[in-house]
């Protein structure tokens, strides 16, 4: 226990990093003499220089590994790799020949679809059964007050005489009797 | 491809306003029931057939319906509607 404390002393501080350099060699010949003077009078230090002669070479060494090893090894990764293949479902097969661009076309239409479906799915595809013979300008559909127009032309057709039954209008237009008389086309 | 993608986004990014604003047009015209539809296709077939004079005469009396009061207009209406049934009848 006190060897593994004493593999685990710092240097001191100011020294720290310099004694790194020398180990590695990498410092000048005015440094090079200060750090030795300073190892000479210094434990820690010293005790820090012995821990990365030690250590550091462990570091970089590579584990041998026995062929059997790496034989294990090989075959447990095909077996995990078969194993995936196994569990993987029927449907991922489709999607083998699916290229990188196809995922963003994909998703557009998907887009598309889902928007054209709220659409119609509001009016119970009251848009495809609306389709009539007769083409009715978008400027009609989308105006109210034409909408009202021809929805009350029966109406208005026959405006005189209900106001005549009614007896609200005293006296008759003249100019009114005289056009083409509109109660005729009502149905 | 940074710009194909960036298009795309824009492009279905912006493709539900012009259709919530087409669809938002069409509210007039899907809200009629399937009678309405019918007479307001059968009188719009017809009012392209009408002379010139006949159709100023319609937009007249239009403005003159619109001009009327509001029990007026309620009672000429159940008129018209109760004569049109009485006719259907006969």
């Amino acid at each position: 226990m006190t060897e593994r404390s004493r593999e685990l002393e710092s240097a001191c501080k100011d020294y720290e990093e310099d004694l790194v350099l020398h180990y590695y060699g990498e410092c000048g010949d005015a440094d090079r003499k200060r750090i030795v003077g300073h190892l000479t009078d210094c434990t820690r230090c010293r005790h820090f220089v012995d821990d990365l002669q030690r250590l550091l070479p462990q570091m970089g060494k590579t584990e041998e590994m026995p062929q059997v090893f790496w034989d294990n090894y090989y075959r447990e990764t095909i077996a995990k790799l078969d194993a995936q293949d196994e569990r993987k479902p029927w449907w991922r097969s489709c999607l083998v020949f699916t290229h990188g661009w196809m995922v963003p076309a994909f998703g557009t239409v998907g887009i598309i679809v889902l928007i054209v479906g709220l659409l119609f799915g509001r009016g119970n595809l009251s848009i495809f059964n609306d389709r009539s013979p007769v083409k009715i300008p978008q400027e009609v559909l989308v105006d109210s007050n034409q909408l009202e127009f021809f929805k009350s032309m029966d109406l208005l057709e026959s405006l005189d005489r209900l106001e005549q039954q009614d007896g609200t209008k005293g006296e008759l237009n003249n100019t009114h009797t005289e056009r083409v008389s509109f109660d005729r086309q009502v149905t | 491809m940074k710009t194909s993608h960036s298009l795309i986004l824009i492009f279905a990014l912006c493709l539900p306003l012009v259709a919530g604003r087409a669809a938002g047009a069409d509210d007039n015209w899907r809200n009629l029931s399937p009678r309405e539809k019918d007479r307001v296709q059968r009188n719009y077939q017809r009012w392209q057939n009408l002379p010139p004079r006949d159709k100023e005469h319609l937009r007249e009396e239009w403005n003159r319906w619109q001009n009327l009061p509001q029990d007026q207009r309620e009672r000429l209406k159940q008129r018209f509607d109760d004569q049109r049934r009485d006719r259907r009848r006969d």
